[in-house]
């Protein structure tokens, strides 16, 4: 580590110390200019008769009620914003706990996991945001909670060394200590975001006296605004190159950085995403920002991030690469997938197939699966094989034999197919949780999950699922004008909350049609719509603008 | 008397910079047991892990029952194993072991498709992963130890009050240790 423990500590009480003063000072000027604003244009008296005083050099007592509004607007405006810090923070950018049962996040909690133990065991929570864009972030608040988080595009697009080198990163942010400052600066500086985008929803909507008032308020905040985007002065662009050095050291990868640097850069990093004014606190600023790809005083006083080419210069360097040799890798660049692909087996093929058991070392039967059930003592780990085949698998691992087990959890008889009207069972889909009925083979996803589902490409779409994809691209303008009966929209009920579901386009531009729930928002997919929708969302472009070629 | 004024003062100031430097010593060195306890975890939760492991593919490999056995030999060195040498060099052995039950497992496209295989194998990714940095940061901590132990004014305190240096938790396979790649 750069520092001892105690340069740290000592470190973060004196950039609180600053803070402070500097929050104590931006009230102080607003609070005297607006005594003397209010002074002079509505010849209002505060303390003296009939004097006027020169802006330069003013009355003490002017001076010490200023000082105490400050202080007192200093202290509320503190504690507001330092308490839970974390919480609020992560939700300003839309992050989420990670879901224990994802394939994706049980491997982040992982990385997370191996991180943490690389900087001493500290414990670090793992958050997602459920957006496509990429980029990480991590925060840390004064009692020492940290936590790291990713969003869903770089999870599903960059390979484990990728995003262990991404979470050194922000680990070294948290090693180094310089996370509490970034993350307090963020936390003063978002109270004024949040209201101003507040009065100007009010401005617009009020009329008379009141938007005079309003409009005041608004000046006022705007004045304040500004003052806080000094604060930005206080975060150093140096921190994230001694992030990326740290990071190295304990992920002794550079090259992977360097690698994830250039993909991120080349992605959508999240510019007009949710949280993207609170720029500070990812890896990769989310907004391109001419500024940070300059050196000079102004981009070090005002730049939040350092030029990235620099960063991936100074990684390759270590790593002992050119830049053209990186691009080439990056072309051949295969992700390797944390999901192996399920087949989907229909009905009756699971009825015609009979099963051999293996049992007191000898191969019994062969049963059909309704005969399986009655048969005393099968066992999810003993080994079966399919009639007419050499294959021997385990019964777990077969998913219609899994189903004869799934029986006895609590949770498959408070989910019930509305088609069918069998009991739902947990399946993974791209590493998600969904419940798919084995008879009709349609799916229920809650609300979140469609979004992770839909970023997500490891899956390969078969040839019938692209066959339905284009008929629904040749015909999209006859789909969505299409008149629609009243009586066919409320068909199903939803399996989770038993409310009625809406039969609607998934959105107009991607019309597929799903049942949404009125009361969760869960969606219903039939057979195959689930894979469809995937399918004309990751090859939007062309589905939106390309006509035939899609 | 102003000569013992003197004499007692820096007797004071030798004193406290003793007791100082003994706990600077005393801290490192709780520091680098807990390190330690760190790899005795993950180490043991890799012997966990193997038995599942073994199990879940048992009915596939059933022509490969040279690199399970090995496997499991592996294991139970590894589990006996006392000692830092004999330790570092049993787990040595148990990651290579593994990695040739991975290499083989490659060879076999319906495991490679089997979510519970790839679940398992991301466990011990990770755990092996887990060992190496928890072993990187016990030997950061070894170093810094070692080198207290050995610089000039404080190597007084060490020697008098009996510190000892630490073993490094070393391993001797390089490829392992893998380093970034570099194409001339």
């Amino acid at each position: 580590m750069p520092f001892s423990f105690i340069d740290i500590e000592k470190e973060k009480n004196r950039a609180i110390a600053f803070l402070f003063l500097f929050i104590i000072l931006v009230y102080f000027v607003t609070a005297y200019l607006l005594l003397i604003v209010a002074e002079n244009t509505f010849y209002f008296q505060f303390f003296s008769e009939g004097e006027r005083h020169t802006f330069l050099f003013p009355p003490f007592k002017h001076v010490a009620v200023a000082f105490v509004i400050a202080f007192l607007a200093a202290f509320l405006h503190w504690s507001i914003s330092t308490s839970n810090l974390i919480d609020k923070l992560s939700l300003a950018v839309g992050a989420l706990p990670i879901d224990p049962k994802d394939t994706y996040h049980q491997y982040f909690q992982n990385i997370i996991d191996e991180v943490s133990i690389a900087i001493g065991g500290r414990k670090i929570e793992p958050l997602i945001i459920h957006s496509s864009n990429m980029n990480a972030f991590a925060l840390e608040d004064f009692a020492g909670r940290a936590v790291i988080g990713i969003t869903e595009g770089l999870l599903s697009r960059l390979n484990r060394a990728q995003i262990e080198a991404v979470v050194g990163h922000e680990a070294g942010h948290i090693a180094s200590g310089d996370c509490m400052n970034t993350t307090l600066t963020c936390a003063l500086g978002e109270i004024y975001q949040e209201s101003l985008s507040r009065v100007k929803v009010g401005l617009r909507n009020s009329r008379g006296r009141g938007s005079l008032f309003l409009f005041l308020i608004f000046i006022v905040l705007s004045l304040m605004h500004f003052l806080s985007t000094l604060l930005r002065c206080f975060i150093s662009r140096e921190k994230e190159l001694r992030a990326d050095a740290i990071g190295v050291r304990l992920t002794r990868d550079p090259l992977s950085l360097a690698e994830a640097l250039k993909l991120i850069t080349r992605n959508w990093r999240g510019e007009g995403a949710q949280g993207e004014n609170l720029e500070s606190i990812f890896i990769v600023n989310p907004r391109f920002n001419e500024l940070d790809e300059q050196e000079g005083v102004m981009p070090d006083l005002f730049s939040t991030h350092p030029p990235v080419s620099k960063r991936i210069n100074i990684l390759l360097s270590m790593a002992h690469m050119d830049e053209k040799t990186l691009e080439e890798n990056l072309r051949n660049f295969k992700r390797v997938s944390p999901v192996a692909k399920p087949e989907f087996i229909s009905a009756d093929t699971i009825m015609a197939k009979r099963w051999r058991i293996f049992k007191e070392g000898k191969w019994e039967g062969p049963f059909a699966p309704e005969e399986l059930k009655n048969i005393a003592g099968l066992l999810p780990t003993q080994w079966v094989r399919l009639e007419g085949q050499e294959q021997v698998s385990p019964a777990y691992d077969q998913p219609d034999l899994k189903m004869l087990f799934i029986k006895t959890s609590e949770q498959a008889d408070d989910f019930i197919c509305p088609n069918c009207k069998v009991a739902l069972q947990e399946y993974h889909y791209e590493g998600a949780p969904v419940l798919k009925c084995t008879y009709c083979a349609g799916a229920f996803v809650e609300e979140h999950k469609v979004s992770t589902i839909l970023i997500r490409e490891d899956y390969v779409p078969s040839q019938e699922i692209e066959r339905l994809a284009k008929i629904i691209a040749d015909s999209k303008e006859k789909i969505i004008y299409k008149a629609v009966d009243p009586k066919s929209v409320w068909v199903i009920d939803c399996p989770k909350c038993k409310h009625k579901m809406h039969r609607q386009f998934f959105v107009y531009s991607y019309p597929v049609e799903i049942d949404r729930c009125v009361s969760c928002s869960g969606i219903w997919f039939d057979k195959d719509e689930l894979e469809v929708l995937q399918y004309i969302y990751q090859h939007k472009e062309s589905f939106l603008y390309g006509g035939s070629s899609f | 008397m102003i000569v013992l004024l003197i004499f007692s003062a820096v007797a004071v100031i030798v004193v406290i910079w003793f007791f100082a430097a003994y706990n600077s010593l005393v801290n490192l060195k709780v520091r680098v047991e807990n390190a330690w306890s760190q790899i005795d975890v993950q180490l043991k939760r890799r012997h966990d892990l193997i038995p599942n492991l073994v199990e879940a593919v048992k009915g596939y490999l059933a022509h490969e029952k040279d690199t399970l056995e090995r496997v499991i030999k592996a294991r139970t060195q590894a589990i006996d194993a006392s000692g830092l040498q004999d330790k570092a060099k049993a787990e040595n052995f148990l990651t290579q072991t593994l990695r040739s039950l991975f290499a083989v497992v490659e060879r076999y496209p319906d495991l490679k498709a089997n979510q519970n295989i790839l679940k398992l194998q991301e466990e011990l990714t990770s755990t092996e992963n887990k060992i190496a940095f928890a072993r990187q940061y016990y030997n950061d901590e070894v170093r810094l130890l070692n080198t207290q132990i050995q610089v000039v004014p404080s190597n007084i305190v060490a020697n008098l009050s009996g510190f000892q240096k630490k073993e490094f938790f070393e391993i001797e396979d390089t490829s392992q240790k893998e380093p970034p790649k570099v194409k001339f």
